[in-house]
């Protein structure tokens, strides 16, 4: 049962999602916690692919977001690693009918490693950041709660999207 | 097997290599000129003002779309607060507001019929700009507006709505489009002075000699919003004047020299003021007079009377 994943597709689908974080993502701000889609798209995107096309796209698609953003460059681009990296192992290791579940920790992961690296970039660089304590209280973990969440919510329609049907020789 | 193994070894290899190019993206990008001095815009800056430019329809779109939104947001927040407090504090605020425009209507007026009899005003606007979207991420407040270079702004012009209420400053200005550093955003600093109400109107763009001068005895300092969220006023000495309800505005000079904003733009109230004794500083919260969501039209001033260079 090996399941075809097309790279165009999971292409897509991170585009679209970096896309609309770029859009929408300042309406949806509040205080810490925003919507992540491109973290949720590139993980969703990535965890039927094998793990050189995972990690590029993840790095690809977090180039894109550091570049339609306005924040440091760079940041995007690790989060984008690490939340590929993450999502291709659990895709790897998944048994059916739970990776919905499996890949919205992923996403809660990955979230919180992106806050970390945003918080430490911006420390690094010398830019106004909050106390880590009240960073981590009131936005780090908030905002990977309700990007698991979210993920759990959108995730079946995200791996019917990037998994096609199979072909008929695979079902018999 | 073979090939899952090669496949997991050049991915490990792989996540090395961009690991460490992304590392190398950061440190170019915070090394490299950040375009707020003319021809200093490093590669990646230059990607971000070209992703922005070419992102405006879509955000100005989405920003319509939204715009309906949060007014009727804004309008069953208000319906589920009916504490007659409250509304008698947003009759009396929505009066001010209304006086408030009428005066700077008036001097609307005036200051157009100054231009058409040749005279010279206190600060020269850009073009009105429309607020097109919020853009920036948690860490960051800041707005997308609708001018840019091809309208003479420059990086770290102040931002004005009405005739002279601050809203921020210009960063990130690319052929048609800009970015505004609002006052409220942690990176936002400027230097200002406390004035009492009977000698500062903040419908006018005129201000008294006397706020203006050197060695003045009211405060002064420099607005910043604190790491705690609040925006307030450092280093002010407690020997010095400041009350609740005092104006706070652009001081425009500090220590000798100019400062990036005029004098004399106001940027709100102070909400409370606290010191202790082991302090040399007192503690000073500013309520902003401008509201973030409720931007619409702003004005560049991209030069003043007295501005040196």
């Amino acid at each position: 049962m090996v399941e075809q994943a097309s790279v165009v597709r999971a292409s897509v689908v991170v585009a679209v999602a970096v896309l609309l974080e770029a859009v929408l993502g300042p309406y949806l701000t509040l205080g810490y916690v925003s919507p992540k889609f491109a973290l949720i798209g590139v993980v969703f995107a990535v965890s039927p692919l094998r793990d050189l096309q995972a990690i590029l796209l993840g790095f690809f698609g977090g180039i894109l977001l550091d570049s339609l953003g306005s924040g440091l460059f760079g940041v995007g681009a690790l989060a984008g690693l690490a939340a590929a990296t993450l999502a291709s192992r659990v895709g790897a290791v998944q048994r059916r009918g739970t990776e919905r579940v499996h890949l919205a920790q992923v996403v809660a992961v990955s979230v919180l490693a992106y806050d970390l690296l945003g918080w430490l970039a911006r420390t690094l660089a010398g830019l106004g950041s909050p106390p880590f304590a009240e960073y981590a209280v009131a936005g780090i973990l908030p905002d990977a709660l309700l990007n698991a969440a979210l993920a759990y919510l959108v995730g079946g329609w995200l791996l019917k999207l990037v998994n096609p049907k199979k072909t008929t020789w695979e079902s018999t | 097997m073979g090939r899952r193994k090669s496949s997991a070894a050049s991915g490990l290899a792989a996540l090395c290599a961009l690991c460490v190019v992304s590392l190398v993206l950061f440190t170019v990008y915070v090394k490299e000129g950040d375009c707020s001095v003319q021809g200093e815009c490093g590669p990646l800056h230059t990607v971000q003002l070209g992703a922005a430019e070419v992102l405006q329809p879509v955000r100005g779109v989405v920003g319509a779309l939204f715009s309906p939104i949060r007014e009727t947001a804004d309008r069953v927040g208000h319906a589920f607060d009916n504490s007659e407090e409250e509304q008698l504090r947003v009759r009396v605020r929505d009066t001010e507001a209304l006086a408030a425009q009428a005066s700077r209507l008036e001097r609307e007026n005036e200051r157009l019929r100054g231009l058409l009899n040749g005279q010279r005003v206190a600060y020269e606007y850009g073009p009105l700009a429309r607020v097109v979207a919020p853009v920036g991420d948690q860490f960051t407040e800041r707005i997308v507006i609708n001018v840019g270079t091809e309208d003479r702004i420059k990086d770290n012009q102040p931002v004005v709505v009405g005739e002279n209420t601050l809203v921020g400053r210009t960063t990130d200005v690319s052929r048609n489009t800009a970015q505004v550093l609002l006052l409220t955003d942690r990176m936002f600093a400027a230097g200002v002075r406390i004035v009492p109400p009977a000698e500062f109107d903040p419908a006018s763009d005129e201000i008294s000699s006397a706020v203006t001068a050197e060695n003045v005895p009211y405060g002064q300092g420099m607005l910043k919003t604190s790491l705690e969220g609040y925006l307030g006023v450092d280093y002010v000495n407690r020997g010095l004047r400041t009350e609740e309800g005092d104006y706070v505005v652009t001081s425009g000079r500090a220590g000798g020299r100019d400062l990036l904003d005029p004098p004399g733009l106001y940027v709100g109230s102070v909400e409370s003021v606290t010191s202790q004794d082991i302090d040399q500083f007192k503690k000073i919260v500013v309520d902003p007079a401008m509201n973030a969501n409720d931007l619409e039209d702003v004005r560049v001033i991209v030069g003043w009377a007295g501005q040196e260079g």
